[in-house]
């Protein structure tokens, strides 16, 4: 399981979690308000 | 009566409990990481509260909008400083001294980058934090971020400064990598900051 916190290469990975899981959210966000 | 003698020679408290499973160091970084969480978390509570309740909405407020375009350069050179963080870290465990020194001074210059923009950012955005409770919580949560990011400089600088003393090697650089695992929180942390208050 990851664990950002055990080492520096899981923080990074963790980081690259967050920012695809990012974009998909505000992709989601956008494509919903521009429809609604 | 070997025993007693030994209880006799130790002087002082026992010695305290060290964990066989997480280092001293890790353990301390990790704890430290969660108490943040909860203080980001406090102040994203204030922050979601006032979106909900404030009848002026959220930015722009009487014509001034937040700077997004800006504010979208500096998470770029932000995200960007991780990968020469963790770079540098794969420099310093592949024994590549140029590669751990490099890194780590260009993740140092883009924090510091990072910073200055968001001095800028300040000092041209056209509210004070006392104006509303929206401009109150947008300096609350960035300047809470940006206090963190001159933490990570400054944990940075140190590790920078041993980097090129000659410190670290593949086997030993804690000095580099819990810095590091810092320097990622923060990062992750303005990603959610820059999603929430500039882009949604």
């Amino acid at each position: 399981m990851l664990n950002p916190l055990r080492s520096e290469q899981e923080a990074f990975r963790f980081l690259l979690y967050v920012v695809v899981v990012a974009a998909v959210v505000l992709g989601i966000v956008f494509a919903a308000r521009a429809l609604t | 009566m070997e025993a007693a003698t030994a209880h006799a020679d130790h002087h002082g408290p026992p010695a305290a409990n060290v964990s066989s499973r997480v280092e001293a160091q890790f353990l301390g970084m990790l704890l430290f990481i969660i108490s943040e969480v909860m203080l980001f978390g406090a102040f994203f509570t204030a922050y979601f509260f006032i979106r909900v309740v404030a009848d002026s909405g959220w930015f722009p407020i009487d014509g001034v909008d937040l700077p997004k375009a800006i504010a979208g350069v500096n998470t770029a050179i932000l995200v960007s400083s991780s990968f020469t963080m963790h770079w540098a870290l794969e420099g310093a465990r592949n024994e590549n001294r140029n590669a751990l020194r490099v890194g780590l001074l260009t993740t140092a210059l883009l924090g510091l980058s990072f910073l200055t923009i968001q001095v800028n950012e300040y000092v041209h955005i056209g509210f004070a934090p006392s104006d509303n409770a929206q401009s109150t919580i947008f300096y609350g949560l960035t300047g809470l971020h940006g206090a963190h990011v001159f933490v990570g400089l400054t944990l940075l600088t140190f590790a920078t400064v041993r980097a090129f003393r000659g410190h670290f090697t593949a086997k030993e650089h804690r000095g580099v990598e819990v810095p590091g695992i810092y320097w990622h929180f923060v990062d992750v942390m303005w990603i959610v900051v820059y999603s929430s208050v500039y882009l949604l």
